[in-house]
């Protein structure tokens, strides 16, 4: 809310990329650097974040001064949603198996959607399992639980 | 004659019964969600790219690459007939493609981006064949400076000629190179950045990092044109075939938008969409009606579908001889070579010539397919734009995490994606274009494991980069590429400084 100049995107990217670059750089030290004919593991990931860093702090100098571009809203809802129906699919195929997997990530993932119904999901759900099953598991004969319990 | 004994070695592995149907299913599925509008070739491929994990490489290679140019040839037909681009490169053929659809000469305006789209493919199958072994012999004579150069080199002309903001693209390629070098070290063995998690020692699993900038980003991004309904009118068969004249007159723009998407293709950062547009800007030009453009000029659509698919191919020839990704489908199909154990560079031709060789013929059958699935098949297609978002979302979505899955027969990958996503939410609101970090990501390991080669052979003499004429000449033309695109910026500031002050 503090930034409200039309450079709004580049004052977050310029923070992005500052703070990754800082962040690497500085993980970086605990590798051992070497010279520079025989280089270690830490020296090319070192540069490399040093030369982001600077980038970032150039990008949020530029949305600062206003010259930056503007920033695109998140939709939050679809963004936790879709995000969500992921996570659940990992956590359960697993631990449950595939069978309840992927009914529950299209339950998630169609709840971002306005056209959101039981039946929908129900239908979809089938029809993937169906097509998920015959595809991976029956063709490609990748090992993956059905049922996991 | 060496040409021919090769094309008969590519076309021996490409007309095997498997490596066709492969092909076939490549180029179908390709063209049928290329047509969707919103997933572009790259979310196509990412999202398949497990698929063809447990297939041969050569197999494999040969459907990755039908996925790519069906998802090219989709997208075109999605423009002509609603006038959504399918894919970034097709947003040309909306202009006069779907004009001409809308004067009832849909089927024609179908018809010559076919046979456009077919005839640049062969000349840059051709080309691909004639020139690829030549400059194979070039990257023969390089050493880590002279690699090490050209990645420079192509990285900065993928991030000048992607669009948005230049600044940010380089940023998003250094994000990349550091993500890349997740793992163990090749030098030393030492993990670098795995956080002590094993799993992470070959580093992040590069399907989820395409999957989640990629497909799942344009998920969220879509959701809310969920809306918008889409009414398409299914163009007779009959009306499919073109005038005699309609023919004539997409003759020389296809062969000129041909040869200009050749030429783009080879840069780096070059490919479909530059060549799109730079053919249809030279067609408006030498045109004698150039006020037609924009009201179904033949030539605003002949030429620019010719482009495309011509940059789409010669793209490939960086990737092939060189191993260096122009764009961010070629960095997909690198990791897909990868995974099957091959480096890219110039000695798949030699050590493996059936894939080489192999992939290039199947280009031209996949080109000849496209043509003769794609016209009867128009119908079909008309409906399947039509399908609801909401269907087609939570397919794509549980289609992803199952292949995700059977990479490594482990959900980390999974977990990855999902991280990815958030982080390809947050770029899409920053502006900063996610295809230049998956270059990055690629070409991380390589680049380091050139630079630390090269300082080591110098011992620790950095002049060793400005040594090698070619080397020196690389570096040059990046540097002379960032103050080129740098300095309009800085007019373009004084500009609005004065603005501000009078």
């Amino acid at each position: 809310m503090i930034f409200k100049s039309n450079g709004q995107a580049d004052v977050e990217a310029g923070l992005f990329f500052a703070g990754f670059g800082i962040l690497t750089a500085a993980l970086s030290l605990q590798y051992s650097l070497g010279t520079i004919a025989m280089m270690g593991p830490g020296m090319f990931p070192l540069i490399l974040g040093v030369i982001l860093a600077i980038l970032g702090l150039v990008i949020l100098a530029k949305g600062f001064m206003g010259k930056g571009e503007q920033a695109k809203p998140l939709p939050i809802k679809p963004i936790l949603l879709i995000t969500a129906s992921v996570i659940v699919f990992a956590l359960l195929l697993l631990t449950v198996g595939l069978l309840f997997a992927i009914p529950a990530q299209v339950v998630v993932a169609l709840w971002a959607s306005e056209h959101f119904t039981w039946k929908r999901a129900l239908l979809l759900s089938a029809g993937l399992l169906a097509f998920c099953y015959g595809v991976f598991v029956y063709f490609l004969g990748i090992s993956v639980p059905l049922i996991a319990i | 004659m060496e040409l021919l004994s090769n094309l008969d070695i590519g076309f021996h592995a490409a007309l095997s019964l498997n490596n066709l149907v492969f092909c076939f299913i490549g180029v179908l599925v390709g063209t049928a969600i290329g047509m969707l509008p919103g997933l572009g070739p790259l979310a196509t491929i990412a999202m398949l790219l497990p698929l063809t994990y447990t297939l041969e490489p050569v197999t494999g290679l040969i459907m990755i690459a039908g996925i790519y140019y069906g998802a090219q040839y989709g997208g075109s037909t999605t423009a002509i007939l609603v006038n959504l681009p399918g894919e970034s490169s097709a947003v040309v053929s909306c202009i006069d493609g779907h004009q001409m659809a809308r004067k009832g000469r849909a089927g024609a305006a179908l018809a010559i981006a076919a046979l456009g789209s077919f005839f640049a493919g062969t000349v840059a199958t051709l080309l691909i064949a004639a020139f690829s072994p030549a400059l194979a012999e070039v990257a023969f004579l390089f050493g880590p400076v002279e690699y090490f150069a050209m990645m420079v080199l192509g990285l900065t002309a993928a991030t000048l000629l992607a669009h948005g903001s230049f600044i940010k693209g380089v940023a998003m390629v250094l994000t990349g190179l550091i993500l890349g070098l997740v793992g163990a070290d090749v030098n030393s063995g030492t993990y670098r950045f795995t956080f002590g998690s094993f799993s992470l020692t070959e580093g992040i699993e590069f399907v989820a990092v395409a999957m989640g900038l990629f497909a799942f980003t344009d998920i969220v991004t879509n959701m809310r044109n969920d809306q918008t309904t889409r009414e398409v009118k299914a163009p007779s068969l009959r009306s499919l075939t073109m005038t005699g004249k309609e023919f004539r007159q997409s003759i020389f723009p296809a062969i000129r938008g041909t040869s200009i998407g050749s030429l783009l293709g080879l840069l780096p950062g070059g490919g479909a969409m530059i060549s799109s547009f730079a053919s249809y800007a030279f067609e408006k030009r030498v045109s004698r009606h150039p006020e037609e453009f924009g009201h179904g000029a033949i030539a605003g659509l002949a030429g620019p579908e010719a482009a495309n698919n011509a940059g789409a191919q010669t793209s490939f020839i960086p990737m092939l001889t060189l191993g260096i990704p122009s764009n961010g489908v070629m960095a997909l199909m690198i990791g897909a070579l990868m995974v099957h154990n091959i480096s890219p560079g110039p000695y798949v031709m030699v050590s493996n010539p059936e894939i080489f060789w192999g992939l290039i013929a199947s280009m031209w059958i996949g080109n000849a397919m496209l043509v003769v699935l794609n016209l009867p098949l128009i119908p079909l297609w008309v409906r399947l734009i039509q399908v609801h978002y909401w269907v087609l979302f939570p397919i794509i979505l549980v289609v992803c995490c199952v292949g995700l899955y059977s990479i490594q027969n482990n959900t980390l990958a999974i977990y990855f994606a999902a991280g990815f996503t958030l982080l390809g939410c947050l770029f899409w609101r920053m502006r900063a274009e996610a295809a230049p970090l998956l270059l990055g990501f690629i070409l991380g390991p390589l680049m380091e494991e050139h630079f630390r080669r090269s300082l080591l052979l110098s011992e620790g003499d950095v002049s060793i980069f400005y040594r090698s004429p070619l080397s020196v000449l690389m570096l040059s033309i990046a540097a002379v590429m960032c103050l080129i695109i740098l300095l309009p910026q800085i007019r373009q500031g004084r500009k609005v400084a004065f603005e501000e002050e009078a």
